[in-house]
């Protein structure tokens, strides 16, 4: 054994750091560890359910019964991988006869129970001790760490009943459900038909399953465990320490050695401190002030100048990065024992509850009243969600019918003039040619004001009384109807001519316009 | 998750000493070690919430039942706290310290070291219901055991670490000795080393004491026997006059 060769760090640990060490390793040798496991532990399996296949139960009893021996092997890969000499899993199978004979018959028996079996396997298998020598290694190693060695076991049972009962939910799962429900009836039915050893032998094999994943980490928790301890009595990680400085410092010594009759040989001069190499320390005689004394005076950066500018460079970014933060706080902030006042407070909180609880007991209906109260709060969440997102839920949530009735409100009067379909007559174009004689004012009045109405009413433009006509003109040309559009900017332009600077249309347009106005709209009643 | 420090990536290369250790370094430069906790010490601390909680819901039921359908009410609120917000609550205001965790000695960190926040304490908890599958914790045990850093699956999908406490470790007393010089540099491991002898004196035997300061006096330029008293004064002479 050599401890420089040793595969993991070696330094005094908590147990419970121990233990997961014992982890770790068990999971770096994780594929060889669960092959050897169950390479030994299924064929034993299948050999005692041949033997007792009418005792499912004592089967299962015999197996748990040799753990310990199964443990060995385990033990062994692990204590020759921990120097880096890791076997291979022909190695491990051939070595474990030989691995079972010391001590085998008190492991399976007296042994069996005692809670801190994996700590004291190393001692029994890897120490080679007999007798009185070996109860006294017990007695040493279990001074401490035991504590943890028996929590790993109580976990471990635990931890195996978990595995093996997730393995046998698992495997329940996946069963076809009209098969599992026969298997009920059948086994409601017939308990005693016998065909359900098999059964029981199943979840034997499950639990030899889940031995292959936990046995080889609760060997290595041991082993680490016992690992631990020997660092911590022996001070394994002191002697690997010792050992480098021995080794570094071997060479060294002998050069220093040489170096000294050298100078002893020679006269002595005045330059030989200033080049003794600086792997010596100086002694405290020659160096008054340590460290902070000058150095390098005979030259043009001195150890000062070379300080300074040392120290100008921290201070500056990127090293250095100070903030002033202002703000404000309580004058009095006083340091409160935060675990002391929080159990207290608690308890005065409970102490309070259960008073009142007693109180509102001798009131009739009261939980009716917390009932209502609730459910009050609950509705009233509710409507105040309602009321905070009731723009978002008309937008998304109502139809589009709906939502045009309600966003448009139809103005009745435009520039003065009276839009609402019921203030027009209903030929419009016959009216305009019965009027455009006599009074051509009124007549391109009732045209203009007959087409804001349709358009209004028909084509739905969201038209207010603040528009001029240029910009209701911007708004038919975004409906893209060439012909409307070409009319609308005809008709507005003799309107405004008309109304504005008093020109007269041509006589020509009057057909042009009632043309126009029949081919755009025909007779019908716009409504 | 805050992203403030970052993971030394590569995982150990398999000649790497295994060790227990997560080394983090900050954008400071400082490495933080973290002793990340494995699966018995975690299972003890959920062992001791269970009983916690199982003891609270016990008691207040009693209590609560005798307040009629009031009690019933109040029992159904409790219940939904203690189930679902007992480990988030003691988690973030509680320094990542249920009382279980805190019993054992274990407290919950992000990935980086920070303290854990709402976000990561709720996933790793309510992940709770994928580690259980199918039964009893199987699926979390098995991850605990495969994972770096001995993760569940809540704490995988949560960058959450079960680490142990740094507890303030009391000064050991040392062998008595008067203070040295010692006659060759040493690193800070090596001066570590020496500390340790002289500290840890007491768990030592003398025989083994005298084995161990043997390997030092050819440096040292005293005999074996010598080496020892010689040791003890180098580290008195290190520790200063503090």
């Amino acid at each position: 054994m050599r401890l420089t060769d040793a595969s993991v760090a070696i330094r005094p640990r908590s147990a419970w750091e121990a233990l997961d060490l014992g982890v770790l390793l068990a999971r770096r040798h994780a594929g060889l560890l669960m092959a050897s496991w169950a390479l030994i532990s299924l064929p034993v399996l299948a050999l005692l359910t041949a033997l007792l296949w009418e005792y499912p139960s004592w089967a299962m009893f015999v197996f748990w019964l040799l753990k310990p021996a199964f443990e060995r092997l385990p033990l062994y890969i692990l204590s020759r991988a921990l120097f880096g000499d890791t076997p291979t899993l022909g190695q491990a199978l051939r070595a474990f006869p030989r691995l079972l004979k010391p001590q085998l018959i008190a492991s399976l028996t007296w042994r069996r129970l005692s809670p801190t079996r994996s700590f004291d396997l190393p001692v029994l298998q890897l120490e080679g001790l007999s007798g009185a020598a070996r109860n006294q290694r017990l007695v040493v190693l279990g001074q401490r760490d035991t504590g943890a060695a028996s929590w790993l076991t109580i976990v471990g049972v635990h931890l195996e009943m978990a595995l093996w009962l997730g393995l046998v939910t698992a495997l329940y799962m996946v069963l076809p459900q009209q098969m599992s429900i026969d298997l009920d009836w059948q086994k409601l039915i017939s308990p005693d038909a016998g065909n359900w050893l098999w059964l029981d032998h199943l979840s034997n094999l499950l639990y030899a399953l889940a031995l292959i994943v936990w046995e080889p980490v609760y060997v290595a928790c041991g082993f680490s465990l016992y690992l631990n301890r020997r660092t911590a009595l022996e001070a394994w990680d002191i002697e690997l320490v010792f050992r480098r400085i021995r080794q570094r410092l071997g060479g060294v010594a002998y050069a220093l050695l040489v170096g000294l009759g050298l100078l002893l040989v020679q006269p002595m001069e005045r330059s030989w401190a200033q080049d003794t190499p600086a792997a010596i320390c100086p002694l405290p005689e020659a160096d008054p002030l340590g460290p902070d004394a000058d150095r390098l005076q005979q030259q043009t950066l001195t150890s000062k100048a070379s300080r300074a500018a040392i120290g100008q460079l921290l201070d500056a970014p990127p090293f250095e990065n100070r903030q002033t933060v202002t703000r404000w706080r309580f004058g009095d902030d006083p340091q409160k024992d935060v675990d002391r006042g929080d159990v207290e407070s608690l308890g005065q909180l409970l102490r309070g509850l259960f008073h009142l609880a007693e109180f509102w007991k001798s009131i009739d209906g009261i939980a009716l009243f917390f009932e209502v109260l609730l459910w009050a709060a609950l509705f009233g969440l509710i409507g105040l969600l309602l009321w905070r997102y009731r723009e978002w839920l008309t937008l998304f949530a109502t139809g589009r019918e709906k939502r045009q009735r309600v966003a448009r409100e139809r103005p009745a009067v435009l520039f003065g003039l009276q839009v609402t379909p019921e203030s027009l007559p209903d030929d419009i174009a016959g009216s305009v040619e019965r009027l455009w004689d006599e009074q051509p004012r009124e007549a391109l009045g009732l045209l203009y004001r007959a087409l804001l109405s349709r358009l209004l009413g028909e084509f739905r433009l969201p038209l207010k009384s603040a528009h001029t006509e240029g910009e209701v003109l911007q708004l038919v040309e975004e409906l893209y109807q060439d012909d409307l559009s070409a009319y609308a900017s005809r008709l507005t332009r003799h309107w405004q001519n008309l109304a504005y600077g008093h020109r007269p249309p041509p006589l020509s347009s009057r057909d042009e316009l009632c043309q126009g106005w029949r081919q755009l709209f025909g007779h019908g009643v716009p409504r | 998750m805050p992203s403030t420090a970052v993971r030394h990536a590569p995982p150990a290369p398999p000649t790497a000493p295994l060790d227990t250790r997560l080394r983090i370094e900050t954008p400071e430069g400082i490495d933080l070690i973290l002793r990340p906790a494995s699966l018995v010490p975690r299972a003890l601390a959920f062992t001791i919430d269970l009983a916690i909680r199982g003891l609270i819901l016990g008691v207040m039921f009693v209590l609560l039942f005798t307040l009629g359908q009031f009690g019933m009410g109040l029992g159904a609120i409790l219940m939904f706290l203690v189930t679902w917000w007992y480990m988030v609550l003691f988690e973030v205001l509680n320094q990542g310290r249920s009382p279980g965790k805190q019993i054992i000695g274990l407290r919950v960190v992000h990935d980086d070291g920070t303290p854990v926040g709402w976000g990561a304490s709720l996933t790793r908890n309510l992940l709770r219901f994928a580690d259980i599958l199918p039964f009893g914790y199987t699926l979390g045990i098995l991850s605990c055991l495969n994972s770096r850093g001995f993760k569940r699956l809540g704490d995988i999908a949560a960058g959450t670490l079960v680490i142990y406490r740094d507890r303030s470790a009391e000064r050991p007393p040392l062998a008595a000795a008067e203070p040295l010089r010692a006659p060759f540099a040493m690193n800070l491991e090596e001066q570590r080393a020496l500390l340790e002898f002289a500290e840890r004196q007491g768990g030592l035997s003398a025989a083994r004491r005298t084995e161990l300061a043997a390997i030092l006096a050819e440096p040292l330029g005293v005999s074996p026997e010598q080496a020892e008293a010689r040791i003890n004064g180098i580290a008195h002479g290190l520790l200063g006059s503090a």
